[in-house]
């Protein structure tokens, strides 16, 4: 069953953070070669790859507390059997869908923060999503934790890159914002008039914002047209996911100067038919994580990337009779990387013990994870970039 | 550049306040109108994309379009099977060129762009429901109530088959709800995020229990039993509900007046300004032509900082208006697949929160279908309002296309494209002049 979506469209939609998307360079795979080139980035830089999964993904089936009575109990419709999973401690397992990263934790490469919300957690997308791209808790703040560590380095289009379209909130700050890079193949226009189109992507001085906006689009299409070939299939092929980590890890191995990505996707969203859906969501983002971790193993930035995978929320532990999960709170958080020290951290909230609205507790503050990135990847006090909050929780 | 308009007492603001509203209301102007337009002044601009309501003359021309009721999924691989999924596949392609002609068609293009509007705010996808009869009955209640009495929308929309189906509700019982339809109606619909707590979606989820879809009609019963009959409390408020009760309730809300208004500003006028505070008193009644009609009539047109970028559905029945090309002559499968590759077929919007907005139209990757898609137009469109002097091609389709001017960047590839009519009119169809309402 297709899931009523939601995805990053909609929550930029409903931002109304797309007026800063504006501002923001949609980079061609030329500029990012020519920077790779003439200013690469320096050995050793840690890198931060932000995985964003729109629509609330089901802790509970993610990382799945499968000896636990209750979990059997209140979700029996969607409950996981032996055979769909893969056990890595007495009382925990992996979804099955999740094989490359279970081999993963076996080789101590991923560390699971458990029960990780904030306080009195909303169950609205847009407002639980726009709190974790924020890192605040204030609706007035329209900033992206990522932007605001952007706003405190030099000046450059390439610090931190999103792959897609349109730019999500968490990498626009005060000051500065993420650039764009597009997966995608290209036809250029033909006939009498392609001569003259690539003429209509140049600015012009009485442009408004947006009719700036649109001459880009114009010039960006031939820009990346004639860069593409080399580096990136014309047609890429794969899953959704899978296409934007391989373009990322092209990029990182080819010592683009960047210190932070993004890459999303959305449906996760799963409040009818839940067992189907997801797990196909979670084989996609375990297919694109393996072969990313594979191909960034095989280069010379090994030791250098850390992953962080999360969602808006978890889901409600009870089950509802569509088979599937409506908004909940708390849910693990996977940071994957080959210099990430593996393991559980924070404490898993148990399921007999929920909040009013049957969701689970919340353990650990999302803002700690943050702080443990920005103190050990992106070398940045934490306080600068979230205010009066101190706490890091480290996984290097 | 400016590009001195057909009267010489039209300035620019005039040109900029005209252009914003035949484009914005009334999915652009066909030829002539713009010019018209500027000649009979602001108010009567205004009064002219407000009609409404009347028999539309344009309309006469459009077959209706009956759709069968295809009945339950048959068995796959059956012959069954395989007339069943062309029969949807047809239908879906056909109700979007039904619509998109009645875009193009309309006399009185307000209807239809309400109507459209609407669509996004109640966003229910045909890739979920799959019927187009259960499609086309939830676009028959929007066109009915489009200028119409909220509060009556909002009570028929409760009980949409299409709309309860997208969001679950057949899936909501008193023993283990379902909390889609009563979260997205609250927030999405009629209220806005943070104007209600978990209690009153927990609550209303309950008020919509009882409600079963026939999908292949959209029809939807009710049954008694299955109904929580208790009083539920929502919003401090205590009384029995069912879904137009509590549709009711929720529009009676202060909040409603606040959020719809939003909704309409946010579309309609600006993604970055944002409306007087005096606006929500002109929805106190909750009668929708009575909050066009104050847009219309805003001060802030004249504003530089309300452009707004048209959607790809927007931008193409605008040129298709232009040139004189009804949509259901263009082939329908690449049309509306290049709609689909800018990210915007109707009856298919991304999710429930409605389509995206601003520069999410404008990616490079967008512009090879927009390539696209105004080379068939250009192709069989009528480019007569051309038929002029080279001198005076390029004024000449800043009228005919109702563009307030063009910057020096087009006025000099259009003055460069002057060879042929068609060359010219897809230079202008591709201008970011013409992708913008300034």
């Amino acid at each position: 069953m297709i899931q009523c979506e939601f995805n990053r469209r909609q929550f930029l939609q409903w931002t109304g953070a797309s007026a800063f998307a504006a501002l923001s360079a949609q980079l061609s795979l030329e500029n990012l070669a020519s920077a790779a080139s003439f200013s690469p980035l320096p050995p050793k830089t840690p890198i931060l790859v932000l995985v964003t999964l729109y629509g609330g993904n089901d802790g509970l089936n993610t990382v799945v507390p499968f000896t636990d009575p209750t979990y059997q109990s209140a979700r029996s419709n969607i409950a996981l059997s032996a055979s769909q999973l893969l056990p890595f401690t007495d009382v925990l397992a992996f979804n099955a869908s999740m094989p490359s990263i279970s081999t993963l934790y076996g080789e101590n490469k991923v560390a699971i923060v458990q029960g990780v919300s904030y306080p009195n957690p909303s169950l609205s997308h847009f407002s639980s999503m726009a709190i974790w791209q924020s890192a605040s808790l204030l609706a007035d703040v329209t900033s992206g934790w990522i932007g605001r560590w952007l706003d405190r380095q030099p000046h450059s289009p390439f610090n931190a890159i999103g792959v897609g379209s349109t730019l999500p909130p968490l990498m626009v700050g005060e000051k500065s914002v993420a650039s764009m890079v597009d997966v995608g193949g290209i036809q250029l226009p033909w006939g009498p008039v392609a001569s003259l189109l690539p003429r209509l992507g140049r600015p012009s001085a009485s442009d408004a914002p947006l009719e700036a906006a649109a001459a880009t689009s114009i010039t960006d299409l031939y820009s990346t047209a004639q860069a593409f070939g080399s580096l990136v299939p014309t047609s890429p092929t794969g899953s959704s996911l899978g296409q934007q980590l391989s373009l990322v890890s092209v990029l990182i191995n080819a010592n683009v100067p960047t210190r932070v990505w993004e890459v999303n996707l959305s449906s996760f969203d799963t409040h009818a038919g839940e067992q189907l859906d997801q797990n196909a969501l979670l084989s996609q983002v375990d297919g694109a994580i393996g072969a990313f971790m594979t191909s960034i193993s095989a280069g010379s930035r090994s030791n250098d990337v850390t992953v962080m995978v999360y969602s808006e929320f978890g889901r409600r532990v009870m089950s509802n009779a569509s088979d599937g999960t409506d908004h909940g709170t708390s849910a693990p958080v996977l940071l994957i990387g080959n210099a990430v020290h593996g393991g559980l951290y924070g404490e898993q909230p148990p399921l007999n013990d929920l909040d009013p609205n049957g969701n689970l507790q919340v353990t650990t503050d999302f803002r700690s994870v943050y702080g443990g990135l920005l103190h050990d990847v992106l070398a940045t006090p934490v306080g600068d970039v979230i205010p009066s909050w101190n706490s890091a929780l480290s996984v290097h | 550049m400016y590009v001195a308009g057909v009267s010489s007492t039209s300035t620019y603001a005039q040109r900029l306040v005209t252009s914003r509203l035949v484009h914005r209301f009334n999915f652009g102007p066909t030829p002539g109108q713009y010019a018209d337009l500027l000649r009979r002044g602001v108010e009567a601009t205004q009064s002219t994309v407000l009609e409404h309501g009347l028999t539309d003359p344009g309309l006469a021309s459009l077959a209706a379009l009956d759709l069968p009721d295809l009945g339950p999924i048959p068995q796959g691989g059956t012959a069954a099977s395989t007339a069943f999924w062309n029969a949807i596949y047809a239908g879906q392609t056909d109700l979007v060129s039904w619509w998109l002609d009645r875009m193009y068609l309309s006399r009185y293009p307000l209807t239809e762009r309400m109507t459209w509007f609407w669509h996004g705010h109640w966003a229910t996808a045909i890739s979920k429901v799959l019927y187009p009869l259960a499609m086309q009955k939830q676009n028959n209640t929007l066109r009915k109530f489009s200028l119409g009495s909220f509060e009556d929308m909002a009570k028929v929309m409760a009980v949409d088959g299409a709309l309860n189906y997208w969001l679950d509700n057949e899936e909501n019982y008193i023993t283990s709800p379902n909390e889609n339809l009563a979260r997205e109606l609250m927030e999405l619909m009629t209220l806005g995020v943070n104007n209600y707590t978990q209690h009153d979606v927990t609550a209303a989820a309950r008020a919509l229990t009882g409600y079963s879809t026939n999908l292949s009609t959209g029809a939807v019963g009710f049954n008694p039993t299955q109904h929580y009959s208790m009083p539920l409390n929502i919003l401090g408020a205590t009384a029995k509900l069912n879904a137009e009760s509590l549709a009711s309730l929720l529009v009676s809300r202060a909040e409603n007046a606040k959020f719809i208004t939003e909704r309409l500003w946010f579309r309609f006028v600006s993604g970055s300004t944002k409306p007087p505070a005096t606006l929500p008193a002109t929805f106190a009644s909750r009668d929708i032509s009575s909050l066009v009609s104050a847009l219309v009539h805003s001060t802030a047109w004249s504003d530089p900082a309300n452009s707004l970028v048209k959607s790809p559905v927007e931008w193409f029945v605008g040129a298709c208006r232009a040139l004189r090309v009804r949509p259901s002559k263009l082939d329908a499968g690449n049309t509306q697949w290049s709609l689909s590759q800018m990210g915007q077929v109707p009856f298919n919007p991304p999710n429930v929160g409605g389509w995206p907005y601003g520069q999410a139209w404008l990616s490079g990757a967008a512009f090879q279908y927009r390539f696209e898609l105004a080379q068939s137009i250009v192709t069989v469109g009528d480019l007569s309002p051309l038929s002029v002097p080279k001198s005076k091609m390029v004024q000449a389709c800043a009228d005919w296309l109702g563009v307030a001017e063009w910057s020096t960047r087009t006025g000099s590839v259009l003055a460069a494209a002057t060879g042929t009519p068609s060359e010219f009119a897809l230079a202008a169809l591709l201008s970011p002049e013409y992708m913008v309402s300034a």
